[in-house]
């Protein structure tokens, strides 16, 4: 497969030509007139043509596909193993709070390292349903990344393995901070967030195992491992 | 020697050399948090060199520390921290709040921050700047040992006092919290709640800008 970067300029060069030479499917958007830069756009829509609901190229070269959300993690896990993808590092899981009502985006910034490519996949959730799927199945340093995002926008990951808190207190009422609803200075007043953030003992952010647990457990763990150095020094 | 009425001369040469010994040898429990800590490790590397004026030794540890340097901003989910720090100190101690953010939340007027530390822990000298330059740490600490100069054993109770109740909880009443952190600077443009719906700001007209 050859992936050759986009020059610079192209973008404003095939927006010019009004791309009318590329076959674009007819449920693209207006702005999936430009032609993505990345071919895995087009083999995901070839292999999942009801997962893709519309691509666009945004900053130029960087190419962004619109998922179905029941289809998200079928897919993501195809560009995760397919020999002609190989999105291997999962850059960043991030959202997109709009307001308005408008729904919130949960992205997805992929990375595959054997192609050098770069993939941003998106999926809409409605205010009123904020559940997805979780893919720390397909990368496990999804985990944390999607802590933060229920953290600090609400969104649900089902079949997360441990869905806490991670930046607030976990005892934190207000909500979620970065929701375009929520007041820049929080909605209870100074007072009350002074005397319960004071009330929280600093050790209850932390499970049992993440203070000093897992240690010996890692070392209890290997005892299968140390038998085999034994026999390496026989 | 031993006079009546005024603070006799004995007591008065006592309180002298128990404030010589603690001024010069303030021990600071650096609690650096932002960019204002990385001017606290300037003024304590050679060029500014903290140890002329006793600030010898950085005392990681709380209970060996005279003097609390909170340099940057303290986010809520800190501030247990910070508190059970002070809690952790022995008298004699005084704290330091070094840089806008420490002293008053600076720019961060937002939901995640404490609005001067002073609402968690009493604050003896405060530092503007953002961030204040080693000089100006090196001025607040001069001025700590100022006010030690002035301290005597004769009010040493009612300096020294702490309420074991106190431990955990904030310095400051609701009251004095809510005066403490009120909006003033650009944030008197901000609302409470956005979409405009009437918050502290707009209830307390004076403290908005024309």
């Amino acid at each position: 497969m050859t992936r050759s970067k986009a020059p610079p300029g192209s973008f404003f060069d095939l927006a010019a030509a009004g791309a009318g030479a590329v076959d674009t499917p007819a449920a693209a958007s207006e702005t999936a007139a430009v032609p993505p830069c990345n071919p895995s756009v087009d083999a995901l829509r070839e292999r999942f043509p009801d997962g893709v609901l519309r691509n666009e190229v945004s900053a130029g070269d960087q190419d962004v596909v619109y998922v179905h959300p029941a289809r998200l993690v079928e897919m993501l896990g195809w560009l995760h193993e397919n020999p002609d993808q190989q999105y291997d590092h999962l850059a960043d899981v991030t959202a997109v709070d709009h307001g308005g009502g408008r729904p919130i985006e949960v992205v997805y910034q992929l990375w595959s390292i054997p192609h050098r490519a770069a993939l941003r996949v998106k999926c809409e959730l409605p205010l009123d349903s904020l559940e997805i799927d979780t893919v720390t199945g397909i990368w496990v340093g999804a985990n944390w990344l999607e802590r933060e995002v229920y953290d600090l926008f609400g969104v649900h990951f089902t079949g997360h393995p441990d869905l806490r808190r991670i930046l607030m207190p976990e005892g934190y009422a207000e909500g979620h901070p970065l929701r375009k609803d929520f007041p820049l200075r929080g909605r209870f007043s100074r007072a009350e967030q002074t005397r319960r953030a004071l009330t929280q003992d600093p050790e209850d952010y932390y499970m049992p195992g993440e203070i000093g647990g897992r240690v010996p457990q890692l070392v209890a763990e290997d005892a299968g491992g140390d038998a085999e150095e034994e026999d390496d020094v026989d | 020697m031993l006079g009546s009425g005024s603070p006799a001369f004995l007591t008065t040469r006592l309180d002298f050399v128990v404030n010589w010994a603690r001024r010069n040898s303030l021990w600071p429990m650096p609690f650096g948090t932002a960019c204002c800590a990385i001017e606290m490790m300037a003024s304590a590397a050679s060029n500014f060199d903290l140890a002329r004026f006793g600030m010898e030794r950085m005392s990681f540890s709380p209970r060996q520390a005279d003097v609390l340097i909170c340099a940057g901003r303290v986010p809520y989910k800190l501030a247990p921290v910070l508190r059970r720090i002070w809690d952790q100190m022995m008298q004699p101690k005084w704290c330091i709040s070094m840089g806008a953010c420490a002293s008053s939340g600076g720019v961060f007027d937002v939901y995640s921050m404490v609005q001067g530390i002073d609402t968690i822990v009493p604050v003896d000298v405060y530092i503007p700047g953002c961030p204040p330059r080693p000089e100006g740490l090196i001025y607040g600490l001069m001025m700590v040992q100022e006010k030690i100069r002035g301290e005597s054993l004769a009010n040493h109770a009612d300096l020294r006092a702490e309420d074991p109740l106190a431990a955990g909880r904030p310095r400051a009443d609701d009251r004095e919290v809510t005066d403490l952190t009120g909006p003033f600077g650009n944030s008197t443009h901000q609302n409470r709640v956005s979409g405009l719906v009437a918050t502290d700001a707009v209830g307390r007209s004076e403290d908005r800008l024309p």
